[in-house]
């Protein structure tokens, strides 16, 4: 799965997200009891949730009735690789280095 | 954590002596990479730019550190504020009219580990803490 750093970025870039965030690192936790403890609406609380599952930062089972949301590391492993973010800067460029170099002649 | 260089290796359709021009040029590294506004093949000789990407802005400091001309070229570098110090190199193996260029990335592992957003306003306490401690906790259990 591909995460978009630009969107991780922008999910992360909102406080009432953030501390959801920090809420469920705790432990999973449905929209009732993540909404209680928030001062704002249950909808704006459901809205931030739909954009951190947009970043893919957070995750969401159903059991039953009812939805569960988690934290999903993986995107927040991508944000930490600077290997992986160098791996395919370097492809870039030598790449266009390549073509820049032969295409002179 | 990743402490193993990052190696690349391309084979060029031209002399060493081109491939050199490229990468120890202005207008060469223009073509390619950063437009900068000098440089000089020289050792000790410091070089900046910005990499701009959306609304983000690295600045990038270099200093040349080793030059063997039409050989290998390394240079340190790093962001400006930030901890960590890399070191970029560049070898160059004559093969008959070809030229293959091996491009060395090392201490990436040096980058600032909690966070990689270095144009964004919010280092507030709450997005320190979420990237490094709650989630970095978190992720690294997984």
């Amino acid at each position: 799965m591909n995460y978009r750093i630009d969107d991780i970025f922008s999910a992360l870039a909102d406080s009432n997200r953030r501390n959801i965030l920090t809420m469920l690192s705790k432990g999973s936790k449905n929209v009732n009891s993540i909404a209680g403890e928030f001062k704002i609406s249950r909808p704006a609380v459901s809205k931030h949730l739909r954009i951190l599952e947009h970043s893919k930062l957070v995750v969401q089972n159903k059991e039953g009735r009812e939805r569960y949301f988690s934290l999903n590391p993986k995107p927040i492993k991508e944000v930490f690789n600077w290997f992986k973010f160098y791996d395919k800067f370097w492809d870039d460029k030598l790449h266009l280095l390549k073509n820049y170099i032969e295409s002179k002649k | 954590m990743k402490t193993t260089p990052l190696v690349k290796e391309v084979v060029i359709n031209a002399p060493a002596q081109k491939v050199w021009e490229a990468i120890t040029t202005k207008e060469g590294m223009k073509m390619w990479s950063f437009d900068i506004s000098e440089f000089r093949p020289e050792v000790g000789f410091e070089f900046r730019f910005e990499a701009k990407k959306d609304d983000m802005v690295y600045r990038h400091i270099c200093v040349i550190s080793e030059v063997i001309p039409n050989k290998k070229l390394s240079y340190s570098w790093r962001y400006d504020g930030y901890a960590g110090n890399t070191l970029v190199t560049f070898e160059l193996f004559p093969e008959g009219d070809k030229t293959k260029l091996k491009l060395t990335h090392e201490g990436l592992e040096t980058f600032p580990q909690e966070t990689t957003d270095f144009a964004r306003e919010n280092f507030d306490m709450g997005w320190t803490y979420i990237l490094g401690t709650a989630i970095k906790e978190f992720a690294e259990k997984s």
